[in-house]
């Protein structure tokens, strides 16, 4: 793999990314990266394990399936286009949970996946990445009628670059929720387009961690295609040491999109002022008749509730990582799914627990 | 139990205290009293700790340590209440869990057992209901949405939960209704009327005192105690005005 191959900080979707760190992580040596019983949820459902982009023969399917991936023109996912995993759910199905653990070792490698809800259909899946190297993957998310999606990403790789592409499609009055959180010590992005059909509800956020030089970024654009339909964008990102934590959200508006109602907030903080957050809020509206809040802030802690909390008593290290995490909270509680968002969490307070 | 002596403080720069001196002992109820920018809030932050407000000269001692040489949170511990005239809201951090974490945090530096979640609760809804605040506030994020008045009673519900030896009062009768300040007054004399406690109560005005009766009453003008009195004297200010009083 050479670096010519690779997006350029010049183009502007790529401005923030880490293409150094992403071709640092392609060329780490292989390395065992343990067992992957940790990352498992208590869920029941399918459990697919990926070890370097290969299902792992401990893998539990039911649902789920080894399928082809129609390809994307993404400068990232095309690379992971084609061989991959597939779950179609209908409305009929009993919705239990899938889980799929990426573990890599080293070098990179690369996956397609395919989620189909049919008209009605209900599906949750949990994603988790570990290990180290470079993990790439693309989804092709589908949605039909009235269909729900709840999806929960966490990023924990120990070192390397984890980088995804989500092209999603929401059918009339369709749901996806799609909640990411990066909290382990590697690269990343989280790309994704959404196109929201008529009266669908698109929630895509989550909350990025960083630390040590770290670099993660997210580029989520929501297009609202149709009338009617509803967006959220809730991402928050805690910087600490010298890291980069970079939050682009986009939202479109098409001309005849009436009644569309978007809601986008970017919010960061930093632990240290050596730290950076880049907040990159977008709204391109054609309709008239929309509502698009929106609103973007970087700031320290509030020294005032530090001050507030420490005066009855907390210390004061105490008090900036219950400041933070509510802070993190805020976006991962956004997870429906109980037993998903507790882990979540769970990841969290671990990160804050090293960071401060 | 609280010995300032001398006490010069500024914020970025500024002098705001000049040399104030105060004692107070166990059982007394100390109010100051004075015009807008006395320096009477500047004396309940110097003395809770707060960054940004420089002690230039003078001590502060608290049961003999010196007070200014502690963290914010050690003078908490310690038994040092400050109550705010302007309660912060905190976003995504409810009531009990702040308060629970409060009370844990100064009973550990005291080496006492931490109270588990149902202790605590039993304690916080008691402590809630004397002041009027019902246990769904104790759900809800610190101070976010809560009136003036709801904002004073809940720093009241604190320092019930907390049962300090010494507190020190920022306004805390500004922003109330009548019968908010009757029940904030009689929180005052439950919790702290007590011959090992002391309270410093910070006011514009009269009226709380009328609740708390005090045993001694100050004057702080221009960062200096001008003159100290009974009861007596703030019913002279009440009348007649700072300016009056302190020339």
């Amino acid at each position: 793999m050479t670096l010519l191959t690779l997006p350029s900080t010049r183009q502007e979707a790529f401005r923030w990314t880490d293409v150094d760190g992403i071709a640092a992580a392609a060329s780490l040596p292989r390395a065992d990266a343990g067992p992957a019983d940790a990352f498992w949820l208590d869920l029941p459902g399918d459990r697919l394990l990926f070890v370097d982009g290969e299902l792992h023969a401990s893998s539990r399917l039911g649902r789920a399936e080894l399928a082809e991936v129609a390809a994307s023109d993404h400068p990232l996912g095309s690379r992971a286009s084609g061989r991959g995993w597939r779950l179609a759910l209908s409305a009929d199905a009993v919705a239990d949970p899938v889980q799929v653990v990426h573990l890599s070792t080293g070098g990179d490698n690369h996956l397609a996946a395919e989620i189909l809800l049919a008209d009605d259909a209900v599906g949750t899946v949990v994603e988790t990445y570990a290990g180290r190297g470079w993990a790439n993957r693309f989804a092709r998310l589908t949605l039909g009628k009235a269909a729900r999606l709840q999806r929960a990403v966490r990023l924990l790789q120990d070192e390397g670059f984890a980088s995804t592409r989500d092209e999603a499609e929401l059918g009339t009055g369709a749901s996806l929720v799609q909640i990411a959180l990066g909290a382990g010590g590697a690269g990343s992005r989280i790309d994704a387009q959404v196109v929201a059909g008529e009266g669908a509800f698109a929630e895509f956020g989550g909350a990025l961690l960083t630390r040590g030089t770290q670099k993660q970024e997210c580029a989520v654009a929501v297009r609202h295609a149709e009338p009617n339909g509803q967006s959220r964008q809730y991402w928050r990102a805690v910087a600490a040491d010298q890291s980069a934590a970079s939050l682009a959200a986009r939202v479109e508006v098409a001309r005849h999109a009436q009644k569309t109602d978007g809601e986008q907030s970017l919010r960061g903080i930093l632990l240290k002022r050596t730290a950076t957050v880049n907040l990159k809020p977008e709204l391109e509206i054609f309709a008239d008749d929309v509502k698009c809040a929106h609103g973007a802030t970087v700031g320290e802690l509030d020294e005032r509730a530090l001050f507030y909390m420490q005066s009855r008593g907390v210390p004061r290290a105490r008090a900036q990582a219950i400041l933070t995490r509510a802070f993190v909270a805020d976006a991962i509680e956004r997870i429906g799914n109980e037993v998903v968002a507790d882990a979540f969490m769970a990841d969290a307070d671990a990160w804050l627990e090293r960071a401060l | 139990m609280l010995q300032i002596d001398n006490l010069h403080a500024e914020i970025d720069g500024k002098p705001i205290l000049k040399g104030l001196t105060l004692s107070v002992s166990a059982g007394e109820v100390h109010a100051i009293m004075g015009p807008n920018g006395a320096g009477k809030s500047t004396l309940g932050y110097v003395l809770g700790g707060r960054p940004g407000y420089e002690v230039t000269d003078g001590s502060v001692t608290f049961d003999g340590r010196d007070l200014l040489g502690m963290e914010p949170h050690e003078r908490a511990a310690a038994g040092l209440f400050l109550g705010f005239q302007y309660p912060v809201e905190i976003p995504g951090v409810s009531n009990v869990q702040f308060l629970r974490e409060s009370l844990n945090a100064q009973r550990a530096s005291r080496d006492e057992k931490p109270l588990s979640g149902g202790e605590f609760l039993k304690l916080a809804r008691a402590e809630a209901a004397k002041l009027d605040i019902n246990a769904e506030m104790l759900k809800r994020p610190v101070n976010v949405g809560f009136s003036g008045g709801e904002k004073k009673r809940n720093e009241m519900v604190q320092m019930g939960i907390i049962d300090p030896k010494l507190a020190i009062l920022d306004e805390t009768d500004s922003g109330l209704d009548i019968d908010a300040l009757r029940i904030v007054g009689e929180g005052i004399n439950r919790v702290m009327r007590r011959p090992d406690k002391a309270v410093v109560l910070i006011t514009h005005y009269e009226r709380l005192l009328e609740y708390v009766a005090p045993d001694f009453v100050h004057v702080l003008v221009d960062g200096r105690v001008v003159r100290s009195g009974d009861i007596e004297l703030a019913r002279e200010l009440e009348r007649e005005g700072y300016g009056a009083v302190s020339a």
